[in-house]
């Protein structure tokens, strides 16, 4: 297992913001029917979610986020050696967003900037790369910025995942700490790429129709839409994560309920329980916040962690966090936070208008 | 594991009453048999059979005798 050890590294403040609209799946009693919908509600666990506009974007609630991170931190962007940006939905083909979002939080020139495209294991791959760039680099401070919007990357009429996701936006901000020290393992199954994909709109189907049509699933979508083969997903979820956390622990000397808590990408209600259940984590250990918030893909582990513990003071936490997903990639991070780090939700609307301009 | 407590695995998982699935049973015939029943199923063979169940299998299934025989 791909196991590493970051010594002298901390996660010291982590920020979110999602879009200002939220959304009630029951809205979809008259396109899905209402017992269809009932049904969902029950097995994802997601009632509510935060949607964006189609002109705001991922960047734009990591945006946000950051900005909010480095003002509560007190932080001189000058002082920011690094920023990534991890996401599904950056703002274009080209260039990687996170020169945009170099640009729109004012980072000095003596800064590395780029995008890695991970999903809802993306934030504790991040952990890893960030932290490994200040471990390597003469710098101290770097941010982690993971945002999707993912609702927008599905057909409309693909009921389960209309039903599923939330968007949201935000950063994770990691330095130099020689008291501190995270530790993880990060793994990878490339048989399953094809488990959740969108086939078209990058070089491999070039020509594919942008016509929705059923497909073999009896879901009417494109090839530039969204699909996942949720049993797949599901028989890996169940199967792998729990073994990485056992497996994990173990390593490190304990039972993974000896942790203050474990935190896990929000994928759907079932999921974590059958994660509790295997785990023998019990689900008191397992903060929920895709009942308001969805599955925000990476970005589930923050917003769990802000809906958690935003408002809680100096509060010692010494967390398992765990991402899983699309790849199929998965990942355990260990990692002490102070609640004072962990800032509450920003809702906002503000959108990147210069960034839609381009041929001046 | 026995036939009869293979029928009363699947029984519980589709939430079927008792005594009402038969190894002659067909799938489609089963109220219970939804994209549910499938999580079900797929928990049911980690647990209680140590099995992987994929979708590519599920598929093959059409009757519950199909299931049983995954069992092992």
């Amino acid at each position: 297992m791909a196991g590493f050890v970051l010594e002298g590294i901390g996660i010291k403040g982590i920020s979110c913001a999602v879009p200002k609209k939220v959304f009630d799946n029951t809205e979809f009693y008259d396109k899905f029917g209402k017992e269809a919908v009932d049904s969902t509600i029950k097995m994802t666990g997601v009632r509510y979610s935060h949607r964006a506009p189609d002109e705001q974007t991922a960047s734009d609630l990591c945006f946000v986020a950051a900005r909010n991170l480095i003002e509560k931190k007190g932080i001189d962007p000058a002082e920011i050696g690094a920023v990534v940006f991890i996401s599904q939905t950056p703002d274009y083909r080209l260039p990687a967003t996170a020169c945009v979002l170099h640009k729109r939080l004012g980072l000095s020139k003596n800064c590395m900037a780029f995008d890695v495209n991970l999903g809802c294991s993306g934030w504790v791959y991040g952990v890893n790369i960030v932290g490994s760039l200040l471990k390597t680099g003469a710098i101290d401070k770097a941010l982690l910025l993971f945002g999707d919007t993912s609702v927008r990357t599905v057909s409309p009429e693909d009921r389960g995942a209309v039903m599923l996701f939330g968007e949201g936006g935000s950063a994770t901000l990691l330095a130099k700490d020689e008291n501190d020290s995270i530790s993880g393992e990060l793994m990878t199954d490339g048989e399953g790429f094809k488990s959740i994909i969108m086939p078209a709109g990058g070089f491999r189907n070039p020509n594919a129709s942008t016509e929705r049509v059923e497909q073999p699933d009896g879901v009417v979508r494109s090839a530039y839409d969204g699909y996942m083969n949720g049993t797949d997903v599901f028989s890996f979820t169940i199967t792998q994560v729990p073994k990485l956390i056992k497996n994990f622990s173990e390593k490190n000397g304990k039972t993974p309920d000896q942790y203050d808590a474990l935190i896990l990408h929000q994928a759907n209600l079932y999921i974590l329980q059958q994660i509790s259940r295997k785990t023998k984590v019990p689900m008191e250990k397992i903060p929920v916040s895709l009942d308001r918030y969805g599955n925000t893909s990476g970005t589930s582990i923050p917003i769990t962690l802000c809906d958690a513990y935003g408002d809680k003071s100096n509060e010692n936490l010494h967390l398992l966090l765990s991402g899983f997903g699309i790849g199929l990639s998965w990942g355990v991070v260990e990692a002490n936070i102070n609640s004072d780090d962990i800032f509450p939700i920003v809702v906002t609307n503000e959108i990147f208008t210069e960034g839609t301009e381009v041929f001046d | 594991m026995t036939d009869q407590e293979k029928i009363a695995l699947l029984e519980e998982a589709f939430e079927a009453d008792e005594g009402t699935l038969t190894p002659e049973t067909e799938l489609d015939s089963v109220d219970g048999w939804g994209s549910m029943a499938k999580l079900t199923l797929i928990v049911l063979m980690d647990e209680e059979c140590g099995k992987t169940l994929k979708s590519d299998d599920i598929k093959k299934f059409v009757t519950i005798k199909d299931i049983m025989d995954y069992m092992g």
